[in-house]
């Protein structure tokens, strides 16, 4: 290999595509360094704060493409105080002063302000694909820039953001030469779309393969959209409410009849039930579909759609289909891989039941190619979780969220520590797990004998002991994400073995027993690992005595040093 | 008749280019076998040469008798019209498999022949050979140095310690790091001859990627896990004591890392170890590099009575060089309360050193 002139090796690292990949390769020897350092386009920071921009342009001169995450993951709790951090500004900042040519910008969970938007429109003349993962912070103005000024935009992805919504003339500011675009979400916007803004970009956008709509774009557009564009792969439809009687859905049907390239569908913000028999015809192509806000589809009607696709291969439903709509997606799709089922919110008590261990136990014996798993569930037992792991072995994601986190084994009283030691005996591969349920020491032993591939564990109100956190830490050497929530962990097992935080991305611990002390003492031991704690929205008196317990303290490792913008409650020891 | 005479002359037509490999060796190619390759067909339009033994065309030193040959089966199949994209497909699954050097050998030779469709088959050959792989698996598939991660490591290791609080003990390691530190330039300074071109970024270059993405906890060069096993930190010598042994220049330049790997110091280190003693005995010949540094500069900075204590003391600091990273760490704060905890892998001695951490 030393007598290969630098272009073939370089040729070679531009096959190796996964940042892991890259990440190994630029460590094997110096010349591999120097050549994966120059030829790398493509970098993916998990934590905004661990590295700071300079440090990154400075070594990537090349960079094309930028993947950034910032505030901690918990998406369904308000665990980080409003104000927390995660700005991208400095980022966009620095590389708009540098002389990278930046092409590709994918945000997540990251504070985005319209400055940075239109910094960021201007600074880059090969700008063309903006992917923002519930990002806060920004209006339609932003957007506006964006579609103003990036000339080859093909990509604005805007995924489950919190975005003012100042004015719909947002669209109208694509140019009319904007001929690029192949992907345009806007399904989190709140506010009123001009439609017509909106049916002139799809016409003059042949290469237009994924559209997803909010719930304001009206019918009679939707139906002139799909007849412009009958290319479409991925299609969210935010609003869908006519009458089945009507003109309006024999039109509908046959724009749809159009569309058979067709093979994801989401959105149905609003949805009228019986209109869904519209798009039977495209359903049986349909590899994803995403229903996770569809509140208005009730069980006979989801049931129905879902005996359409036989073909799926991710699924996200609500939790109203109930277990005998799970039987009926295990009995159709055969080729599920990825499941998601979550809780509708009940007012009142009332309303259909709940999904439990029967629903899962019917999946993983009609679906054995599943190997991704989101489900939230009103019980579970050792029994079916026991059957799932010896049905669905290839499990790389296993997320369970019992709705009373502290529930045992109905049929038994007992924890559910054996089913979850199935699971982590069983699934050779797994990487993500969350338990859930009642569960002692026990389970985190069994975790920290198998899980041998496990990256990131979630944890509430689980174990008895400090042993139970030794466990996993002692035990899972590719452990780098560890949230912890509500369990008595406390100073011994976060002294243990401080050096194993410099492996890992983070440790997260809320309502546990870590003291004051104990975390100054961390932060001093370890000077490349920030150590912040913080409460919910209320300052944390720096006087405090070092025995008061930590209410949330989040630890993750930095060549930054500490950050410059924590606000006041945050603490940085 | 006419036709007949077009007939019998076609044969006669067919062409051939002669080619000359670095090993001298001469063959004759069809010519439009052989056209396929960029690299050739230009030779042959810009200089006319190919078209006899005599005038053969001079291949790239990368390309031998056995590589050629390869690369002109590759071509005699591509070059032919016809054939399906799944033929096609299934022909090359075929042709790249071999074993990792061949591989390596013809990625070379097809790009210096400029064949960039087989370059590009090899190349995606290699990448999904690399894929899944720690670098030190890579490393090994590719016979490459390990001369990043340990350079950058023993730097890391020895920037200076901060003291606070005026610790003699602190400020005998720093020196000790200085040392370290200047001999490892010394021995960068030779390396550098030979270097032509040095990355620029090369300080905790290996912290920078481990840091910005979830880096496996394996990854060598990365803090290890503290609480490693008795056999493994025993199996880590005898690698050492064989890597040291198989590296003379490493030897010669470096001659204090070599005083930690004499066998006596490790017999030593694993006796005190099971004693649990909290005074090392260890023979003072093998520090005598260290003593003579020492000597000097004890007698500008301490009271002459401290010296004997420094003695047992520097004993410690060498036994604390040895360790890994963290746990220097973890033993250098338990020592600035003067207080010494013995070194055990098993739990005894991590209930020791959390002890000794409670007490103070």
């Amino acid at each position: 290999m030393n007598c290969f002139p630098d272009e073939v090796i370089g040729h070679i690292f531009g096959c190796v595509t996964s940042q892991r990949d890259r990440n190994a390769v630029s460590l094997v020897c110096k010349n591999w360094h120097r050549l994966e350092r120059c030829c790398r386009k493509s970098l993916f920071i998990g934590n905004c704060y661990t590295i700071s921009p300079e440090r990154v342009i400075e070594r990537f001169p090349e960079l094309r493409s930028l993947t950034l995450k910032g505030k901690p993951h918990f998406p369904y709790f308000s665990l980080v105080p409003s104000g927390w951090g995660g700005f991208v500004a400095p980022w966009i900042e620095a590389l708009a002063r540098s002389r990278v040519d930046l092409e590709e910008l994918r945000l997540k969970r990251m504070v985005v302000s319209d400055e940075s938007l239109e910094l960021l429109s201007r600074s880059f003349v090969n700008f063309k694909s903006l992917v923002l993962v519930r990002c806060e912070g920004f209006t339609t103005e932003g957007l506006a820039a964006i579609a103003a000024n990036c000339r080859f935009l093909k990509d604005l992805d805007l995924h489950e953001n919190v975005v003012t919504d100042l004015k719909g003339q947002w669209l109208s500011c694509f140019p009319d030469c904007c001929t690029s675009l192949v992907s345009l979400n806007f399904a989190c916007l709140k506010g009123q779309i001009n439609a017509g803004d909106l049916e002139r970009l799809v016409a003059r956008s042949p290469n237009l393969k994924s559209l997803r709509l909010n719930h304001t774009v009206p019918l009679s557009a939707l139906q002139r959209i799909l007849m412009q564009a009958p290319q479409l792969v991925d299609l969210g439809i935010g609003s869908f409410v006519f009458d089945p009687r009507s003109e309006v859905y024999n039109n509908m049907k046959n724009a749809i009849l159009k569309c058979m390239s067709i093979t994801s569908l989401s959105g149905f913000f609003w949805v009228y039930p019986h209109c869904l028999s519209a798009l039977y015809p495209v359903c049986m192509n349909l590899t994803t579909l995403n229903l996770r806000f569809a509140a208005g589809i009730q069980n006979t009607e989801l049931i129905k759609l879902i005996c359409c696709c036989g073909k799926l291969q991710r699924l996200s439903i609500m939790d109203c289909i109930g277990d005998n709509g799970l039987g009926v997606v295990a009995a159709t799709c055969k080729d599920l891989q990825e499941l998601r089922v979550f809780p509708v919110v009940r007012v009142g008590g009332n309303g259909p039941t709940r999904v439990t261990e029967k629903g899962l136990v019917a999946i993983s014996m009609g679906c054995p190619e599943l190997h991704s798993l989101l489900y939230f569930c009103q019980q579970m037992t050792n029994a079916a979780l026991i059957t799932v792991a010896k049905n669905c072995p290839n499990f790389i994601r296993f997320r369970l969220c019992i709705l009373d986190p502290t529930k045992p084994d109905p049929d038994t009283m007992q924890p559910l520590n054996e089913g979850f030691g199935a699971i982590v005996q069983s699934c050779k591969q797994l990487r993500r797990l969350s338990l859930s349920g009642q569960l002692t020491d026990q389970v985190f032993l069994y975790i920290g004998m198998y899980a041998e591939q496990l990256e990131m564990l979630s944890v509430a109100f689980a174990g008895e002991s400090d042993k139970a956190m030794l466990y996993v830490l002692n035990g899972c050497k590719k452990i780098h994400k560890l949230a912890i929530r509500g369990s008595p962990f406390g100073d011994s097992a976060l002294l243990m073995d401080v050096g194993k935080y410099e492996t890992m991305q983070f440790l997260w611990m809320t309502s546990c027993n870590v003291t004051v002390g104990a975390c100054k003492a961390l932060a001093e031991k370890m000077p490349r690992l920030n150590v912040e704690i913080f409460n919910e929205n209320k300052k944390v008196d720096r006087d405090v005595d070092d025995g008061q317990k930590v209410e949330k303290m989040y630890l993750y490792r930095t060549l930054a040093g500490r950050r410059k913008d924590a606000p006041e409650l945050v603490w940085t020891l | 008749m006419f036709d007949a005479a077009m007939a019998v002359v076609k044969p006669e037509m067919k062409s051939y280019i002669w080619l000359q490999t670095v090993d001298g060796s001469i063959q004759q190619v069809e010519e439009e076998v052989a056209m396929f390759c960029p690299m050739i067909c230009q030779e042959v339009l810009q200089t006319g040469l190919g078209s006899s033994k005599t005038y053969a065309i001079s291949l790239p030193q990368r390309v031998n008798p056995a590589m050629l040959g390869l690369i002109l089966d590759y071509c005699r199949f591509h070059q032919v019209p016809g054939h399906s994209n799944k033929e096609r497909k299934t022909f090359d699954e075929k042709f790249i498999r071999m074993d990792t050097k061949k591989l390596c050998e013809l990625t070379s030779a097809a790009d210096s022949l400029q064949l960039k469709p087989l370059v590009d088959l090899t190349s995606r050959a290699l990448a999904r050979i690399i894929e899944g792989k720690t670098p030190e698996e890579i490393r090994e598939t590719f016979h490459l140095p390990d001369d990043l991660t340990e350079d950058l490591c023993q730097e890391e290791k020895l920037e200076p310690l901060r003291n606070i609080t005026d610790d003699p003990r602190i400020r005998l390691l720093n020196r000790l790091y200085a040392r370290k530190r200047k001999e490892l330039k010394e021995r960068k300074k030779l390396k550098d001859v030979e270097v032509e071109e040095e990355p620029k970024d090369e300080r905790s270059v290996e912290d920078l990627l481990s840091f910005i993405n979830g880096a496996d906890g394996d990854i060598k060069g990365t803090r290890a896990n503290k609480n490693k096993k008795k056999n493994r930190r025993r199996k880590d010598h005898a690698k050492d004591i064989s890597s040291e042994n198989t590296n003379e220049n490493d030897k010669e330049l470096n001659p204090l890392p070599s005083a930690y790997h004499d066998v006596n110091f490790d017999n030593a280190l694993e006796a005190s170890a099971s004693k649990h003693s909290r005074t090392q005995n260890l023979p003072a010949i093998n520090f005598s590099p260290k003593f003579e540094f020492i000597d000097g500069d004890v007698d500008d900075d301490l009271d002459p009575a401290m010296k004997e204590e420094l003695d047992r003391e520097v004993e410690d600091f060498a036994r604390r060089l040895n360790s890994d990273w963290p746990e220097r760490m973890q033993i250098l704060s338990l020592g600035q309360d003067r207080r010494l905890v013995p070194i055990s892998m098993n739990s005894n001695g991590s209930t020791h050193l959390y002890t000794g951490f409670d007490q103070r």
